[in-house]
């Protein structure tokens, strides 16, 4: 039987020395992820550093009206948070359109960062998978796709990632604050997680002795804001496609815009080409429609996901239609 | 002598008899029960469809910690496969040689002290194996076809000459998918032996089936095998076979002279008890302007295992559908490395009802008529096949009072007229036959000194409240309050009886109950009549009636006695009777055997944009007979919409093209309905006691399901004018 040592660090920096002197530890924090992956022998820690005690769970204003989210923030917490709800709906849209409510009782925002994805060849020890494997092959490649990813995937590895906050913190220019012996750094969301290319085993820029501290949003550049989450059935499915958008329009004219993607990338998809289209140009379905294009322009697909481009622009111009048309969203 | 007449026990709402042990954890589920001294057993199975193990090397595992025994195929003797069932041939039996057959086969067992240590160990096997190309699809030219593999191919009239004098025709193929059983409890095995003398605890719908199976192939007398199964956390045809890892606990507990457990973990219940299997159906309709049937001609192809078998007749319930002039109905069957199949809630009609009544919906379109006109115009008054009455026949009544409780008739005619926002919002139906099925039951009714009384018999609860009226249908027989009345079932030591399962059991097993009941009282009265001392001395039986707890004269419940006070004087601790029952015979009846008729109304939701499809709302009918608790029946018919619901846009289990492995064998890749997708279901009961059934009752346990799919399929084509004829209907095929 596969034996590992569990510790529960009582201080930040107990947890950072641990981690540093452990050379394969992992943080537990909601356990919603790791526990499943050392069920399924894909995750074989040595050490078990549980951090759900540390002083880590504070939700706090900035000043020039940014909010701080500490990492041990329970996600059902973080949704239901005040200033989440006001200044950044679509977090918390994203937060309560993930999981169920058992599993966002226990899950964390850092551990949100980090969960693997749902690929079905990753979890299948049988399978060839890159990303658990490094240099055994992608099984999904010829196989089942419907759930994989068209954007940013390479030939080494196809999946999506899983998450539907991240997606929203992709759009909303958040900053993820690390921690380690060594000290302290800040590194955009947006370059936390890493595209797979030839090292699909490496997914995201945390070294291995950091610990996610906390999570900074920005102020928001409009509370507009919305998580358009699309699934085959109505609650407790990960996403075929998911949109976090943020639109100010004045004079029928975009003035800001803040686009991610979900499901469709082996990391949150930060829309970048949609934006470029949106800002200034009028707003209206044309638009759109030509933001979602362009986003949508250096996609690829297998048999089986084909689908998830026209459904991916289709979503897009959906979402922000709803945002130009709901004054509730306001 | 009669029984007491209309106690409100019977067809009463009643609670669920064994709901408090449920809800309080005391009902032993058979992962529950653990015995002393047992060991735990964990299974390793082929990561490869097809092909031969050229080495299996179990010494790390051996030497692992807890470990008591590797069973492989070099350590398990030859053993007989299982007899022949009333539902056709047993499974191979597991770990015989070294050829792999589907990807998920038991190729070793691992024995250990605890369930970790046996799950542990298991990685610790190494197979080596020699691959070969597996068979995974219709289309492979190296499948093996079984045609009219049971026989039930039928023909009728001129098929070919009926669609050429048809106005309208239509002509379509429906896919299904394979689609996973996936009852939420565990299937779970604890097998004991003492000496010759082997107890199992199983998660089986058919406790008397395993028994005969264990005894064949151990070589035991059957006397000395007892199989329990007292509750089940689910089956939906799962539990109707005892499975390759049954027979292996059993053998693991003999290895070990030990008590060894087994249960399955979730992806091993997508490949170790069976699945509904996949298929191919082509429709031929053919119609007279006037909407008359002319023509039904109707194929299908479904997967099987290579050396099991299946029972999967899609187009057979098309025969008898519709009054029809030319039918033809065929069924064939294909060979692949897949796992084998089983009977899956309403097996073969959940799938040849999709594609009939889609086809029916097609026909209705082309007609440019009503779909539910176009059903009645066809109503088969009687059976299409035999010419004879039905022995009870209410569908035009579920028909009727369906569309009126749904609003039917303010459905507009032309699809993609109806909208809100974004949705675009669709109704469609679907009509039902359901198969009359029945197998010989016994039954034990006891009276005992206390004055309540026990049913006894080996037929098991699969859930949906067999023992709430089995205890309410003797408790209204003799008179008695439900509290006095207890069901004892799921016992292979106790008379036998069939499967829960093909929606036959109450009906079966409720008979017996019955005949057990009336003997018992036929014995109780001759007591009473020769005794001086009894107040019903001399009686006449015409005369006594069964109630207040005893036996009464008719007309004057003051003179009569307590069954306690009977057994009292009699010296008797208890007094018992056998029942029996055995299906009817149509010919003997001069009447077509009836199973359960149903209509499904449904409503979707389908997202303009994003091809987003949401039930949100069924109306269902059924004719189900005398219906003996409206409570539990009600809920076994929402069961069965809500998987009718899963059929039509959720199910589907994958086989990844290249290796055959089943890919999203989870409950989080697998998906199934979840609250927020089921809106309210409207379920209502009509029709009279069935008239070849000593009870009247019809099964209601699969008839909820079929149609559904179909009703839903129809819904969505009027909806976005997108006639999907591929399940499940997901977003994709609407975009």
């Amino acid at each position: 039987m596969r034996t590992f040592s569990y510790v529960r660090a009582p201080d930040v920096e107990t947890a950072l020395r641990t981690i540093a002197t452990e050379p394969n530890a992992k943080f537990l924090g909601g356990g919603t992820n790791l526990v499943d992956l050392m069920r399924e022998n894909i995750e074989r820690p040595d050490v078990v550093v549980d951090i759900s005690r540390l002083p880590l769970t504070g939700i706090d204003e900035l000043p020039g009206g940014g909010v701080r989210i500490g990492a041990l923030v329970r996600n059902s917490s973080l949704a239901a948070h005040p200033l989440v709800r006001t200044r950044y709906p679509v977090v918390s849209q994203a937060v309560l359109g993930g999981a169920s409510a058992q599993l966002r009782n226990m899950a964390t925002v850092g551990g949100n960062l980090l969960q693997r994805t749902r690929c079905l060849y990753f979890y299948d020890e049988a399978s060839a998978c890159n990303k658990r494997e490094p240099g055994s092959g992608c099984s999904a490649l010829g196989g089942f796709t419907r759930n994989h990813g068209v954007l940013g995937v390479s030939d080494h590895c196809i999946a999506a990632h899983p998450s539907d906050l991240c997606v929203a913190l992709a759009a909303l220019d958040a900053e993820v604050e690390v921690e380690s012996t060594r000290g302290t750094r800040r590194i955009p969301l947006t370059e936390f997680h890493h595209l797979p290319g030839s090292t699909p085993h490496v997914e995201t820029a945390l070294a291995p002795d950091e610990l996610v501290t906390s999570v900074e949003l920005p102020a928001p550049v409009t509370t507009r804001s919305r998580y358009r989450k699309v699934r085959d059935r109505a609650s407790y499915a990960f996403a075929l496609v998911s949109v976090a958008a943020a639109l100010e329009v004045r004079d029928d004219t975009v003035t800001a815009a803040r686009l991610a993607l979900g499901g469709v990338a082996p990391k949150p998809w930060r829309a970048t080409e949609a934006e470029r289209v949106l800002l200034g140009a009028p707003a209206t379905e044309e638009s759109f429609r030509s933001a979602a294009e362009a986003e949508l322009a250096s996609a690829t697909s297998q048999d089986g996901n084909d689908f998830k481009i026209e459904l991916a622009r289709r979503t897009i111009v959906a979402t922000l239609r709803d945002l130009l048309t709901d004054r509730s969203a306001a | 002598m009669s029984t007491a007449e209309d106690l409100p026990v019977l067809g009463a709402p009643v609670d669920r008899v064994d709901g408090p042990l449920k809800v309080t954890g005391q009902a032993p589920y058979p992962s529950d029960v653990d015995l002393p001294g047992q060991a735990h057993a964990a299974l390793v199975q082929s990561t490869i469809a097809a092909g031969r193990i050229t080495d299996l090397d179990t010494t790390e595992a051996e030497k692992a910690p807890g470990v008591l025994a590797v069973l492989t195929h070099h350590t398990v003797p030859r053993l007989p496969r299982g007899p022949m069932t009333s539902l056709g041939v047993s499974p191979p039996a597991p770990l015989q040689d070294d050829r792999i057959r589907h990807h998920g086969q038991h190729v070793a067992l691992v024995v250990a002290e605890s369930r970790e240590q046996a799950t542990a160990a298991a990685r610790l096997v190494r197979v080596e194996y020699a691959p070969a190309d597996p068979v995974l699809d219709f289309d492979d030219p190296r499948a093996v076809s079984v045609d009219d593999p049971w026989g039930l191919d039928s023909h009728r009239g001129d098929v070919d000459a009926g669609l050429a004098s048809a106005d309208v025709t239509v002509d379509a193929v429906y896919t299904t998918p394979d689609n996973t059983n996936n009852p939420l409890g565990l299937f779970s095995t604890l097998a004991a032996w003492e000496g010759e003398r082997l107890t199992v605890y199983d998660a089986t719908q058919w406790p008397a089936m395993v028994r005969e199976t264990l005894a064949e192939v151990f070589g035991v007398p059957e006397v000395s095998v007892r199989v329990l199964s007292p509750f089940l956390g689910g089956g939906f045809g799962a539990g109707l076979r005892a499975w390759p890892h049954v027979i292996l606990a059993v053998q693991a507990a003999r290895d070990v002279g030990r008590p060894v457990k087994l249960v399955l973990t979730r992806p091993q219940m997508f490949t170790s008890v069976g699945h509904r299997p996949k298929g191919v159906q082509r429709v031929r309709l053919g119609a007279t302007a006037d909407a008359t049937l002319v023509a039904i001609e109707h194929h299908s192809t479904s997967l099987l295992a290579v050396e099991d078998d299946d029972y999967e007749p899609f187009a057979a319930g098309s025969a008898v559908a519709y009054a029809c002039p030319h039918v033809v109905t065929a069924d064939r069957q294909v060979r692949a490395n897949v796992p084998a199949p089983v009977s899956m809630r309403a097996p073969a009609h959940a799938q040849g009802n999709f594609a009939l009544e889609s086809a029916m919906d097609e026909l209705a379109c082309a007609l440019d008529v009503d779909p539910l006109e176009l059903r009645l115009r066809n109503h088969a008054d009687v059976h299409p096949a035999l010419g004879l009455p039905w022995s009870s026949n209410a569908l035009r009544e579920c028909y009727a009072v369906g569309a009126e409780r749904f609003g039917w008739s303010r459905r507009p005619a032309r699809p993609r007229s109806r909208r809100d926002g974004h949705w675009l919002v669709g109704q469609g139906m679907a009509g039902v036959s359901y198969p009359w099925y029945q197998a010989p039951s016994l039954a034990r009714v006891t009276v005992t000194a206390d004055g309540g009384a026990t049913v006894a018999s080996s037929g098991m609860d699969i859930g949906t409240g067999t023992y709430t009226v089995l205890t309410q249908l003797c408790a209204h027989l003799l008179g008695l309050p439900l509290e006095q009345v207890r069901s004892d079932l799921g016992d292979s030591d106790l008379p036998e009886a069939p499967q829960a399962g093909g929606s036959g059991l109450t009906s079966a097993l409720g008979s017996a109950v019955a005949d057990a009941c009336e003997r018992l009282l036929g014995a109780l009265l001759e007591l009473v009549r020769d005794d001086p001392e009894s107040p019903l001395h001399g009686s006449d039986p015409e005369d006594v009636v069964a109630a207040g707890g005893g036996l009464r004269r008719r007309g004057d419940p003051g003179r009569g006695e307590t069954y306690a006070a009977i057994l009292a004087r009699h010296g008797r601790p208890q007094l018992g009777a056998d029942g029996a029952s055995t299906p009817a015979q149509p010919t003997e009846l001069g009447m077509a055997l009836a199973g359960a008729f149903g209509a499904h109304f449904a409503e979707v939701r389908v997202d303009e944009d994003l091809g987003l499809v949401r039930v949100s709302r069924v109306t269902t009918v059924i004719d189900g007979g005398r219906i003996l608790n409206e409570k539990t029946a009600r809920s076994q018919v929402i069961g069965g919409v809500i998987g009718g619901i899963g059929m039509a846009v959720f199910e589907d289990t994958i086989t990844d093209p290249t290796t055959g492995r089943i890919a999203n064998a989870t409950f989080g890749d697998y998906l199934v309905p979840v609250h927020a997708d089921v809106p309210d279901l409207d379920v209502t009961f009509v029709g009279e006691p069935d008239r070849a059934s000593a009870l009247g009752v019809k099964g209601v346990g699969e008839v909820g399901l079929v149609g559904v799919a179909a009703a839903i399929a129809n819904a969505v084509h009027h909806a976005t004018g997108v006639r999907v004829r591929s399940l499940p209907i997901t977003l994709d095929a609407l975009l």
